[in-house]
């Protein structure tokens, strides 16, 4: 059975024991994909797993607008595993009326997204096969070293063409803040393309610092083709290295920037010497 | 993340000073007290830097750090007590702890890091405060204007693109 | 739980970047990207992003509205369609077929223009159907048209990432067309040079290898500089030039009358520059010219297209992939109303009305005879608003904000006898009507958009209209049966297949064949997989033309009591009139004031401050707005966008027609500025 028909007879069955009052999936429709909230086990012939397409902010909508009661099944990669989880890490869903239905990414599509966990905990079917990594990446590389002037100049070549669309804010499953301060004219002056670019990307990238669970989604909906997804890269190695902490990866483990205390010990977090420029070895 | 922006009203402010502009988030409790020591005592330091007191630094957002560099500031100090000796339950590390994620997002896109200035119980007295101020405005001192370089990082592919 | 996806097309710019509108309980609730269109990707801009704000605003209308007393009362469908009918019928009677006149819509689906156009041919006997394209691309239609035989933007979208040079000329597409302007930026990435051809420094210019800050309205003599350069250096493709072109030699002998010194004061750009641009556009293997408004909003707007025809000629840059002449269609449906003849001179397809087989043709399939007369363009109508033209009928347009010089409108309109508007808000005009019937948004009807690239796109029903309104489709079909033409169409898709049997260049293209990535024109035949670039071999008139353009330049120039050129145009997150955008909460609170942008040095000598509020006045008209002070615009310029009813920029602009295409002068003015 293709991994397709393995989740097609999952989603069949959820809803034919009424495990679950929908589950959210991608449909063919006149023969290309979208998104789609199958209620009734006779429509879902027409699912499709491909392409990869971020669902998880989508189920997070249906639950919130959905009455109390309402439980939904969602077909999801590992990116919108870890998006979900980080959800509801911050109270934005409730695991209890979700079901997964995890399926691996190919390595292809792993690539494409220079994903380094191209599956979700726990698989429906199918095969996982290896990460990527992002510093291993021609590409990426090339914006993610060089000297401070060469790495300003690269970006601002990048950020200089952005249109202000929101894209990037809209699509990314964890960006959930209301009022956004992307939309503050505080922070980000109005009505101007693109003044105050520097503040919106670094302010939209940091907000995400520890949530971003490197879906790629808003690296895939710049009209521009900025690699934004690129920004977070070197806060997720820290958060790696100094706290061995990985966003959506571990549902229990709060961020390590949001609690003095860290998992386990109990204790207050002793200071550690990196955190102060006069200590030196950051 | 938290929602406060009351202490990023003040960078306009400094910026119409001359030279290297440098802003000093004091906490209250510690470093402030070294900052009025050393204005008490008169000593001489850097007349480019301005000091904005904080209840806690906890109250400085990474989102007023980058609006700072975005308008055009040289270097973000951000001095409070000792990480464990805070007065609001440890707020303080928390606030450290984002403020250190900040600085590899800040290399990433070319601003060096070492233009934001973190140090936890280490200005309480006036001759701490004042040296910490010192070798921070000099470091600063050596790096590029970033007032020139915001702007250049805004319009660095301007009008006739390279050739200019 | 009542939760739909359903695929459609953006409603504002000609780009067509596909949608996704998420329907929960008959609403619209959210628009999300579509990962799997063509031009789009899973991309969109802000408008795009907010597309399903406006759809259930409290101010659309729902129910048709009669003025009496200089007051709206409702009333129902019947007596307003009857009504419609019977005082349409009346000015045919009592003046002639030609006292009425109407205005199709750039918004409305290519099924409803093709209705509408009908309904004013077949059913009242006139050529008096035109609608804003005039305002924007009248002037490409005209002289692409003419020089090679079809005024459709040559290649495609997806064409632009492979292009060796790409030259931008009066277009601001980062702003207008976002989502091409990703397409053009992949091009820059894969080593394309860009150069923009711009007066003021836009977004594009920022991002540009190149940018010619020319004078307003002088791209004749920069054009005619770099042909005249490129003939120095022996860059011209003589090949192509000998096989495929024809005027060459006058073309010649025009050029050589003018000293490149003279040209290069014309438009202000040092003659190196020129130069640079002109060799880097000629070596090029395949290069493409992109323009919009900044080339034809001029009173010489046909001759400016004439100009970029001829430099594509001259390098033999058209008819392959990547190289072509690209306008940028501004509305989402401006070239499928022109495609299926919302035009006075034109049937569906192009066809001349003054043709005598057309006109046969068409008398034939309609069942009517038909006027031979080609009818009256957009500006030619309000021009005789109120005495030869009696009668007025608008579907979907707002000509008090979009066209010129609103003052002389506000006065003609009232003078008419009958004044029907078909609209989804109490625009502006419709204010001025007499019966005003609520019409239906793109959400809530199906059809056909055809964008800027020639793509024919399915737009799919999503939600119903409010009230009582209805899609313009049925309305039409009641009115076409008032007049008793064919009016029982099950669907638009019926209309489709009605248009492809009388339109040659749309005759393979049924509902049934559009899917998602929808079909490029021509489609000759049912099993044609449509056209990706036009003029392959030949071109669509035999050979390309070179033709003479005549400069003239702008009207107005600034002088002792108007020293300030004014612009007029587009800014990001609003659209056209503003009427959708202003009511879409996202887009009205990026920008909620007019504005008008003035240089540092102009502010500071008149004492301006950012925002602060000043006045604008041309001989025409006068506007507050509020001041933007920014170094995109030249010293001595001003830039106003005319979305803003409250400061409407086109009480300030001219009336000044192009002589070939009858396009006004939006572009350039002299006008005064003042403080508060
Ligand atoms: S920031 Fe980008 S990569 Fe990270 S979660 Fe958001 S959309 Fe995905
Ligand atoms: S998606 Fe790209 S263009 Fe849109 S706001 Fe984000 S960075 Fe800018
Ligand atoms: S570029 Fe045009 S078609 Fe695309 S989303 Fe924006 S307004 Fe709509």
């Amino acid at each position: 059975m293709s991994l397709r028909e393995e989740v097609l007879t999952r989603v069949k069955a959820l809803l034919k024991d009424r495990r679950v009052d929908g589950v959210l999936g991608l449909s063919l429709f006149e023969k290309e994909p979208v998104p789609c909230l199958f209620e009734d086990p006779f429509d879902v012939d027409a699912l499709v797993i491909e392409p990869k397409w971020l669902l998880a902010k989508l189920a997070m909508n249906i639950l919130k607008t959905a009455p109390q009661e309402y439980r939904l099944g969602l077909v999801c990669r590992g990116c919108d595993d870890r998006a979900v989880t980080e959800l509801a890490k911050r109270n934005q869903l409730d695991r209890n009326r979700l079901t997964l239905l995890g399926i691996p990414c190919t390595a292809e599509q792993a690539r494409k997204c220079l994903c380094s966990t191209p599956y979700p905990r726990e698989i429906v079917a199918g095969e996982r096969v290896e990460g990527m990594y992002p510093m291993n990446d021609e590409q990426a590389q090339l914006f993610l070293t060089g000297s401070m002037e060469e790495r300003m100049k690269r970006w601002a070549r990048e950020l200089n063409r952005c249109i202000k669309c929101y894209g990037c804010r809209n699509v990314c499953p964890i960006c959930v803040c209301i009022p956004c301060k992307l939309e503050d004219d505080l922070w980000v002056k109005r009505g101007h393309i693109p003044a105050d670019m520097v503040s919106y990307h670094l302010i939209r990238a940091f907000h995400l610092s520890d949530t971003c669970v490197s879906c790629a989604g808003c690296t895939d909906t710049c009209p521009v083709n900025i690699p934004l997804m690129l920004l977070q890269v070197s806060m997720r190695e820290t958060l790696k290295s100094q706290y061995a902490y990985e966003p959506g990866l571990d549902p229990e483990r709060v961020s390590p920037v949001l609690t003095e205390q860290e998992k386990g010990e109990g204790t207050l977090f002793q200071e550690p010497a990196w955190i102060d420029s006069l200590r030196g070895g950051s | 993340m938290t929602d406060r922006t009351e202490d990023s009203g003040n960078i306009q402010v400094v910026l119409e000073g001359a030279g290297r502009k440098i802003v000093v988030f004091a906490c209250t409790w510690c470093a402030l007290i070294g900052a009025d020591g050393a204005g008490k005592k008169r000593i001489s330091l850097p007349a480019t830097f301005r000091v904005i007191p904080v209840e806690c630094i906890s109250r400085v957002e990474a989102d007023a750090v980058i609006r700072a560099f975005t308008s055009g500031i040289d270097g973000v100090a951000v001095m409070g007590c000792h990480l464990g000796g805070c007065r609001h339950n440890g707020a303080n590390l928390r606030s450290a702890r984002k403020l250190e994620l900040l600085k590899p997002l800040l290399d990433t896109v070319g601003i060096d890091s070492r233009r934001l200035f973190t140090s936890y119980g280490t200005a309480h007295e006036y001759h701490q405060f004042a040296q910490a101020i010192e070798s921070f405005c000099s470091q600063i001192g050596e790096m590029p204007p970033v007032s020139a370089w915001s702007r250049s990082f805004v319009r660095a592919m301007s009008a006739r693109g390279e050739n200019e | 739980m009542n939760l739909n996806f359903i695929k459609t097309i953006c409603p504002y710019c000609g780009t067509g970047c596909g949608i996704i509108l998420q329907v929960k309980g008959g609403r619209a609730v959210t628009t999300l990207a579509d990962r799997s269109h063509p031009v789009s990707r899973g991309g969109l801009c802000i408008k795009g992003w907010t597309a399903h704000e406006f759809i259930h605003h409290p101010d659309r209308l729902t129910k048709p509205l009669l003025k009496k007393n200089g007051k709206f009362k409702e009333l129902s469908w019947d007596e307003a369609i009857g009504l419609a009918a019977d005082r349409l019928k009346e000015t045919v009677k009592a003046h002639g077929p030609d006292a009425v006149a109407s205005l199709s819509s750039a918004r409305c689906t290519n099924e409803e223009n093709y209705l509408f156009q009908k309904l004013i041919r077949a059913g009242l006997g006139t050529n008096n159907v035109d609608h804003c394209a005039r305002l924007c691309h009248g002037p490409t239609a005209a002289a692409m048209a003419y020089a090679l035989g079809s005024g459709a933007m040559t290649n495609s979208i997806a064409d632009f990432s492979g292009a060796e040079c790409i030259l931008i000329i009066g277009s601001n597409a980062a702003e207008t067309h976002p989502i091409i302007m990703g397409e053009i930026y992949k091009a820059r990435d894969n080593g394309a040079v860009l150069v923009v051809v711009d007066p003021r420094r836009t977004e594009v210019a920022n991002n540009a290898d190149m940018h010619l800050q020319i004078n307003s309205g002088t791209d004749i003599p920069l054009i005619d500089a770099m042909m005249k350069l490129i003939l120095d250096a022996s860059l011209e493709n003589r090949e192509f030039i000998a096989s495929r072109t024809d005027g060459f030699t006058e073309m010649k002998e025009y050029l050589s009358q003018r000293t490149l010194e003279e040209l290069s004061r014309e438009c202000g750009i040092p003659l190196e520059d020129i130069r640079k641009v002109a060799e880097l556009y000629a070596r090029a293997r395949e290069a493409s010219i992109v323009f919009c408004m900044g080339i034809t909003q001029h009173a010489c707007g046909t001759s400016n297209v004439y100009a970029i025809c001829n430099l594509a000629l001259l390098c033999g840059h058209v008819g392959k992939p990547h190289s072509g002449i690209c306008p940028l269609r501004g509305q989402n449906n401006v070239q499928g109303a022109c495609d299926v003849g919302a035009l006075p001179n034109v049937y569906p397809g192009y066809q001349a009305v003054a043709d005598e087989k057309n006109h046969a043709k068409f008398a034939q399939a309609w069942g009517r005879d038909l006027s031979r007369k080609p009818g009256l363009t957009v500006t030619e109508i309000f021009a005789a608003a109120g005495t030869t033209v009696r009668t007025l009928y608008t579907m979907g347009e707002n000509p008090l904000l979009s066209d010129p010089n609103q003052g002389h409108l506000m006065e003609m309109i009232p003078k008419l006898d009958f004044f029907i508007a078909q609209d989804l808000f109490m625009t502006e005009t419709a204010r001025y009507a007499d019966l005003v019937l609520p019409a239906a948004c793109y959400a809530e009807k199906t059809g056909t958009f055809t964008n800027t690239e020639r793509r024919i796109q399915l737009l799919r029903k999503a939600v119903d209209p409010p009230g009582e309104a209805k899609d313009d489709f049925s309305i039409l079909c009641l009115l076409l049966k008032a007049f008793g033409l064919k009016g029982d169409y099950a669907d638009p898709s019926e209309v489709m297949d009605e248009i492809a049997a009388l339109t040659p260049i749309m005759a393979g293209v049924h509902f049934d064949r559009l899917g998602t990535h929808g079909l490029q024109w021509p489609v000759p035949s049912d099993d044609h997989p449509g056209t990706r670039y036009l003029h392959k071999d030949t071109f669509t008139r035999g050979k390309g033309l070179f033709v003479v353009p005549k400069y003239t330049p702008p009207k107005e120039m600034p002088d002792e009591n108007y020293p300030f050129v004014l612009n007029t145009g587009r800014m990001f997150s609003h659209y056209h009139t503003g009427t959708m955008t202003r009511r879409s909460p996202f887009l009205d609170r990026e920008v909620d004031k007019p504005f008008v942008e003035i240089h540092p040095a102009d502010a500071a000598r008149l004492g301006i401050v950012e925002g602060g509020g000043v006045t604008v006045t041309t001989r025409r008209g006068s506007i507050e707005t509020f001041a933007r002070i920014t170094t995109r615009v030249m010293e001595g310029s001003l830039f106003a966008p005319f979305h803003f009813s409250e400061a409407p920029a086109n009480a300030l602009t001219i009336e000044e027609l192009d002589p070939d295409s009858k396009m006004p002068e939006l572009k350039v003015c002299a006008a005064r500025l003042e403080k508060g």
